[in-house]
């Protein structure tokens, strides 16, 4: 093989090789990421199987936790996670069915209504819908 | 390369290729001292087209309102494969546009290739170079953090300061008395739309303008030429096109050098009610109009500085349009040495004042 | 005849419609007179002290539900003129005071059957309460300086509690006791069981308090004022021994630490040791330590105390905590603003400053070992927020790297480029 040929083939070869370095970040960029879309308004918490009556989860809603939560009758409630009190991560007390905070002993009710302890306003109620097998969550 | 010519004989039957065969065959580029700025078109018009790529492809997961803009962009960088990379190449090809076309058009300024006949080209390149600086100015409050907040705050004040228009004029940019939501709506028209149809337009003429009239060649060239000796040209294709195609390698080095060692930070949300951040100063290509309008004194001979500023820049602005026009000597073939000072002397002040404005924050 | 007949329909009726409603006005007029025989008079009176009364009634809860003034002063409100208006036959008993205001107003307060027809849910036992309280007490014993009904819930013009503009109102009740409480001239000669003087800075140290910026300031009527501590008719100051159950009534998680601490042995007035009782002030970390700012130092200076140590150790680990956080944060700030996703990272950090509020209530069981458990819960989750943000910094070198890669692939072609070109220009 030539000079000239060998030059051809390194020019053929880097040509390619960068149009093949812009096609494969631009292939991959356009298809859809996991999550869907950015997660300021809306996002899937769980999935329907996996929140039972009277048990609730935490899930991630942009930066700060939720609480969803299904009621002993069966019926899901979600909230913002974050007590009003002091920020503390609430929790659910399946034996009480009540929301509480570990924090100072705050309670609230399956409303997100305070019903005893220092926070002084109810959880941020949040929306809960089923999309088929997921359940999506957004701001009210 | 079979497939290539069986491709084009295909297309020579049906649409009669010849004339455009004969064209790319004959077209070449003169050879001389100054050939090397024939260069700097080739490489404005790449970024442009980096930029129209990368643009629409960050179009596709963009969001204009203020509510969502910033998270977004958040999620581009994130979520998104290769959301940083085309971001950063978004951004970084943004100002090394610009620089290259300031370049371009200093570079063509200085070897008068604006003279007889090819006004028009400039013209339309001047119109293309404002475009440009729109398109900096709109695109840099779409991420909607508190650098580009504000920024845009302060540079649309200073339209304010142009007699009897001005506040309308400032209304208008902003959709509204302040910078909120609805001036996003109106720089992502601006951006999106308006601003890349009207630079299509403009473009399309440019270039075509070029492709008839051939490349300009420098006044001192023509008169070194003896009688009857003809300048030697190298062919456009394959030798011209590998040469430009090399220097697009090298700015696509640089687009990946700066996206390495400087990527663009995602800065914090606007928030319209936070104070005005200390040193907040526009993108380095509006700097030294920036603070040379803040050094002017507030009231000139009774008159406000600023608007006294901003008329001097218009005034700058419009000379520039019609330079071909100005320089008769040119037009006749006569080196003229005047607007050459005249450019040295503006050519100085900008870096100098850019300088300065950046060190002054 | 039909005629008649049927005006006789038409007449008949209406004139005795006319006349039951006449008799109506007239015995609606019988009752106006009655009331408007005590106002009539009193209002155009000269002396402030006898026309005030009757111009505070607008808006009186008992006015509303058609009590009158005879119905605390006796007396005949159909009289024309003062003694027969006045007539203790019929009642009349003047300006009720000491203990004869606890007497009328408990004949209908303390009567459940009647209260029962107005205002179902109200307790019937206040004068009973009332007996038991200090105030009860000296009046009794014929003290007439103390508060009774109307000193704190008015005589005329009086509204229901819940109504924002009366003085039993949980914003306006420390206003309400320090009428008398705060003016040193009307507290003068009482005295402190150990026989030093009463106090008058009780409402003023209040004012300074948490507990009243939350009342006025954030609206929270939950938070407690003099009543919610000195109980309201019961009044009194709460026993030396029930202060961690007062307290603890609404902060019940420190109040169970504490009981379970060494200074519950040792504190004669609990809480208030370090959290005084009125001017229950903001706390901060700084309360803690070995330092002369410290509350700790107050007792605890000596070096060898095993409380200088605990205290010391309970201040360092909250102390390493807080930066541990701060640290940690930064960080994540860091990789933030690079464009990475931190969602995770933020949550986890969350978590852990949850844990320092607990870490501040575990403090109360005076314990460095347990407050070390729930520090070191908080330390590890850090731990796991420094290793992602770490991670992603990582990641971001990579990409660095990765270009850089590329970069040098460009280059190649460059020179390729170059040495192309030049072969060309060598052929031509």
């Amino acid at each position: 093989m030539n000079r000239r040929r060998f030059l051809d083939g390194i020019l053929g070869a880097g040509f390619t090789s960068t149009l093949a370095a812009i096609v494969y970040p631009v292939w991959r960029y356009l298809i859809p990421p996991v999550s869907g879309e950015p997660a300021t308004q809306s996002v899937v918490a769980a999935r329907a199987a996996e929140v039972k009556a009277n048990s609730a989860l935490l899930f991630k809603f942009g930066s700060k936790p939720g609480l969803l939560v299904r009621t002993p009758e069966g019926e899901l409630q979600a909230f913002s996670a974050v007590c009003t009190h002091l920020q503390c991560t609430v929790q659910y007390k399946a034996d009480t069915s009540q929301i509480w905070c570990a924090c100072h002993n705050g309670l609230y009710d399956l409303a997100g209504n305070v019903v005893s302890g220092p926070p002084p306003r109810p959880l941020e109620r949040l929306t809960v819908n089923q999309r088929g097998d997921d359940i999506v969550v957004s701001r009210t | 390369m079979a497939l290539t010519s069986r491709i084009v004989e295909w297309l020579d039957e049906r649409l009669n290729l010849s004339d455009v065969r004969h064209f790319i065959q004959e077209k070449g580029v003169p050879i001389h001292a100054q050939k090397l700025w024939y260069y700097l078109g080739g490489v404005t018009l790449f970024l442009f087209m980096v930029q129209v790529a990368s643009g629409i492809l960050l179009l596709l997961y963009y969001r204009p309102s203020s509510a969502e803009a910033y998270e977004s962009v958040q999620f581009i960088v994130t979520q998104v494969e290769f959301g940083w990379l085309i971001r950063n190449i978004h951004s970084w090809s943004a100002n090394l546009l610009i620089l290259a076309a300031f370049a371009h058009m200093f570079s063509v300024f200085f070897l008068k290739a604006y003279r007889k006949p090819r006004e028009l080209t400039w013209v339309s390149g001047v119109f293309l170079l404002f475009l440009m600086l729109g398109f900096g100015f709109s695109g840099y409050l779409l991420p909607w953090n508190e650098l580009s907040f504000f920024a845009t705050k302060v540079g649309t004040s200073i339209t304010g300061a142009v007699p009897v228009i001005g506040p309308p004029l400032v209304r208008f940019l902003r959709g509204g008395d302040d910078v909120t939501g609805a001036t996003l709506s109106r720089f992502y028209a601006l951006h999106v739309a308006i601003l890349p149809a009207t630079a299509t337009i403009l473009l399309g003429l440019h270039l075509l303008f070029v492709q008839r009239q051939g490349m300009s060649v420098p006044i001192k060239t023509l008169r070194a030429l003896k009688p009857g000796e003809r300048l030697k040209e190298m062919p456009f294709f394959p030798d011209y096109i590998l040469r430009d195609v090399l220097v697009w390698y090298i700015a696509i080095a640089t687009l990946a050098a700066l996206a390495a060692f400087y990527p663009w930070e995602l800065g914090r949300k606007a928030d319209a009610f936070a104070a005005v951040p200390a040193g907040i100063r526009p993108e380095w290509y509006f700097l030294a109009m920036f603070h040379t309008l803040k050094l002017l004194p507030s009231h000139i001979m009774g008159l406000e500085g600023e608007m006294l500023g901003v008329l001097a820049f218009g005034l700058a602005a419009a000379v520039l349009v019609i330079v071909p026009f100005l320089d008769r000597r040119a037009s006749r073939g006569e080196p003229s040495p005047a607007l050459t000072v005249l450019g040295v002397l503006a050519l100085i002040y900008m870096i100098a004042f850019t300088i300065i404005g950046y060190m002054a924050a | 005849m039909t005629w008649f007949r049927g005006l006789a329909c038409v007449v008949f009726p209406a004139v005795v419609m006319l006349a039951c409603t006449g008799v109506g006005t007239a015995s609606a007029q019988t009752a106006q007179t009655a009331a408007n025989g005590c106002v009539a008079c009193h209002a155009s009176l000269s002396d402030a002290r006898l026309s005030a009364p009757p111009a505070a009634l607008q808006g009186d809860v008992h006015q509303t539900h058609g009590f009158s003034c005879v119905d605390c002063h006796g007396g005949d409100a159909s009289a024309a003129e003062k003694v027969a208006a006045h007539s203790a036959a019929k009642g009349y008993r003047g300006k009720p005071a000491g203990k004869d205001v606890i007497t009328v107003c408990a004949r209908c307060h303390s009567d459940a059957e009647l209260m029962h027809k107005f205002a179902p849910r109200q307790r019937v036992d206040q004068a009973a309460e009332y007996a038991t309280s200090v105030h009860g007490k000296r009046l009794a014993s014929g003290d007439t300086q103390v508060a009774t009904c109307i000193s704190c819930h008015g005589a005329h013009g009086v509204r229901l509690v819940n109504d924002a503009k009366s003085p039993a109102f949980p914003t306006n009740v420390a206003a309400t006791c320090g009428g008398c409480h705060a003016s040193a001239e009307h507290m003068k000669g009482y005295t402190l069981p150990d026989g030093k003087p009463l106090p008058t800075s009780q409402l003023a140290d209040y004012q300074r308090s948490v507990h009243h910026a939350a009342l006025t300031k954030n609206n929270d009527l939950s938070a407690p004022t003099c009543n919610d501590c000195h109980g309201n008719h019961g009044a009194a100051p709460p026993g030396v021994s029930s202060l961690t159950t007062v307290c603890g009534t609404c902060h019940t998680v420190f109040a169970t630490k504490f009981a379970t601490s060494v200074h519950a042995q040792i504190f004669e007035r609990a809480c208030i040791e370090c959290h005084s009782n009125h001017a229950v002030l903001q706390p901060s970390d700084e309360m803690l330590g070995t330092s002369s700012q410290t509350v700790c130092a107050s007792c605890h200076s000596d070096k060898d105390d095993p409380g200088y140590v605990a205290s010391a150790k309970m201040r360092a680990s909250i102390d390493r905590f807080k930066h541990g956080i701060d640290s940690s944060a930064n960080l994540i700030g860091r990789v933030k603003n690079a464009g990475m996703e931190v969602g995770d990272d933020e949550l986890a950090l969350n978590e852990a400053r949850t844990r320092l509020v607990l870490a501040r209530t575990e403090m109360h069981a005076f314990d460095p070992g347990s407050l070390d458990g729930v520090v070191g819960e908080g330390m590890k989750i850090l731990a796991g927020v420094d290793q992602a943000g770490n991670r992603s910094l990582a990641e971001l070198a990579y990409r660095r790297r990765g270009l850089f890669v590329s970069l040098a692939a460009i280059l190649l072609v460059v020179i390729a480029l170059v040495f192309k070109i030049k072969g060309l220009e060598a052929k031509s």
